[in-house]
């Protein structure tokens, strides 16, 4: 007998209060993300270059076997830091990560703001900071399964397929970089993306927004470098500074000779200031005063 | 009491939108009525700790308005003016979802909402997108989602907006339903007089900020004015003119009748004996049932 027919009725269970409501609005935000077709597409591409660089490690256990095919590529082949430098600080890989955050993120707060579900989830025991930490979280996800997660699954093949702890030996120092640039890289991208996801009400406008500034401020770069032959102007780009930061990490020479301390320092005021602007936005009611 | 507010303030910039609201609500369920801008869903958010007020205090269910809005939120199931939903999402998805973020353990969310939505009337199309939704499935579906984790005290703001008759019929009698439970209580904000006539037994009455009335609707029904409607034989002007200087509100209808809201301090005798003076008979004389417009009309000050 359906409800309707026998009235309304109670719920007989009790409501957790222990609960952590971002890890429910982070699973929702996944679930969504992964519905999409294009976005599973993007996905697995942004996997290619990690198979890649797996593929890597494996012959350069076996650089013999491959001599004919690896001419002159032996240098690349060598497992060093500048080995996962070149992995962590591509620029496909963040193009990738770009892509990912439009499928991803784009809508995640805007189409809140644009179909009023914000009252909705403010009207349940939930603080701010567990809206966007959730949303954080869904974002921080997709990104940590690109860089941490084949970071530490290098490591894992590079000593199976050596047989031996050389690399750890060599660079102890080596798995905390991985973590460290994964979750830095990671928390920036997920609050950028949140800061212009919450500037609009529409998605198409977001994901113009998400890509046009980080293609833009590397364009102006590539401009301003052109001209005044500047390395300082590295300063004005994400990706640019993002490859400083990771060569810093990664024990790598830096692309330009500026100090990695700069682009930390950009990153961060960029992150602080994506956090400000989500606490003033995101709110229970819209107050025009 | 289940809310009780002392002396709310709570001003958007320079417009003041609650001017020292002062009230009590009981059991049941409740209707806070005023017109467009006279602070109903302000004061709602405000229960709601959406808002924080400017001064005063209340409770909601014994949870400080100010203090424990968390506490109000795990007991209050509040359904928005606005379309509100997510897209992407299908009815059971959405639902869940906000029983989830009540608190309730995931499979039970999701059996619960299941029952919800066919409570609300939304069972066949549960699994569609709400992008698809009509403006009739969206209001049973915030509907659906304020009773997900069975609250003990319900806010509706505008339920029956942008609803067609039909549509409207069926929400008030989902209302009705609900609050025939008495453990759960209902306060219903609209600016529809017969919404609020057919769900409540009480009411609030707002008018700019400010609380007009407040009480039980049969009480304020009767207590603040008399209604009553005759027919007369005469010159019937100087009999008018003389109700209205003595406070009364007179109108007549297109058929001859004329209704007259006598205040407090005038009686049916009086009314007799100034029409004896004015020299007319009165030929048909009932006392009218006040209605809710009626009383709004008075309360608020327009007609």
């Amino acid at each position: 007998m359906a409800i309707a027919e026998r009235g309304y009725t109670h719920w007989q269970g009790t409501l957790g209060t222990g609960r952590k409501p971002w890890r429910v609005i982070a699973g929702q935000s996944i679930r969504l993300a992964w519905k999409r077709k294009y976005f599973k597409l993007a996905f697995f591409g942004a996997l290619f270059p990690a198979l890649f660089f797996a593929g890597g490690i494996y012959v350069s256990e076996r650089i013999s076997d491959f001599k004919e095919m690896m001419r002159g590529a032996e240098k690349f082949l060598q497992i060093n830091p500048a080995y996962f430098q070149a992995y962590f600080g591509s620029s496909f890989l963040l193009f990738m990560m770009m892509v990912i955050m439009v499928g991803a993120g784009a809508g995640l707060i805007s189409d809140d703001l644009r179909h009023n579900a914000l009252p909705l989830y403010f009207s349940r025991p939930l603080r701010k900071r567990d809206y966007i930490g959730g949303k954080f979280a869904s974002l921080a996800f997709f990104l940590l399964l690109l860089t941490l997660a084949p970071g530490l699954i290098f490591i894992v093949l590079k000593l199976i397929f050596a047989g031996s702890f050389k690399l750890l030996a060599d660079y102890p120092w080596l798995p905390f970089s991985f973590i460290g640039w994964s979750i830095f890289l990671s928390s920036f991208l997920s609050l950028y993306t949140l800061l212009l996801s919450s500037l609009g009400r529409n998605r198409r406008f977001t994901s113009i927004l998400i890509l046009a500034v980080y293609f833009l401020s590397t364009a102006f770069f590539g401009i301003f470098f052109g001209i005044f032959h500047e390395p300082a102007f590295c300063l004005i780009s994400i990706e640019m500074n993002l490859r400083q930061l990771s060569a810093a990490l990664m024990g790598a020479k830096p692309l330009f000779n500026v100090p990695w301390i700069y682009s930390l320092l950009v990153l961060s005021a960029i992150m602080g200031a994506s956090i400000l602007v989500l606490r003033k936005k995101i709110r229970g009611t819209e107050v025009i005063r | 009491m289940n809310i009780e507010l002392r002396n709310v303030r709570f001003s958007y910039g320079p417009i003041r939108a609650l001017d020292g609201v002062s009230l009590q609500i009981g059991e049941g369920a409740c209707g806070l009525l005023g017109p467009n801008g006279a602070g109903k869903s302000t004061l709602l958010k405000v229960l709601l700790g959406f808002l924080k007020p400017n001064a005063g205090d209340g409770l909601v269910l014994g949870h400080d308005i100010l203090k424990d809005s968390f506490g109000i939120r795990r007991v209050v199931g509040y359904m928005p003016e606005d379309d509100c939903f997510i897209p992407g999402l299908d009815a059971v998805a959405f639902t869940s979802h906000f029983g989830e973020l009540s608190g309730m353990p995931r499979a039970e969310a999701m059996k619960r909402a299941h029952d919800v939505l066919y409570y609300v009337g939304l069972g066949e199309a549960r699994y569609r997108l709400l992008e698809t939704y009509s403006a009739g499935m969206k209001q049973r579906l915030k509907l659906a989602q304020a009773l997900v984790h069975d609250p003990k005290i319900l806010f509706l703001d505008e339920p029956t907006a942008n609803l067609d008759p039909q549509g409207r019929s069926e929400i008030l009698e989902l209302i009705a339903d609900i609050t025939s439970k008495k453990d759960l209580r209902v306060l219903i904000s609209s600016h529809i007089l017969t919404d609020i006539e057919q769900t409540c037994t009480s009411l609030v009455i707002l008018n700019k900020g400010k609380v007009a009335a407040q009480g039980e609707l049969a009480a304020l029904r009767e207590v603040r004015f008399s209604l009553y409607e005759m027919k007369v034989i005469g010159e019937a002007g100087p009999f008018l003119e003389s109700l209205r200087r003595r406070e009364c509100k007179v109108e007549e209808t297109e058929d001859g009748i004329i209704k007259v809201y006598l205040p407090q301090a005038v009686g049916r005798r009086d009314l007799f004996r100034l029409a004896g003076e004015a020299a007319v008979q009165i030929r048909h004389f009932v006392k009218s049932r006040t209605s809710l417009e009626d009383l709004f009309a008075r309360t608020v000050g327009v007609d």
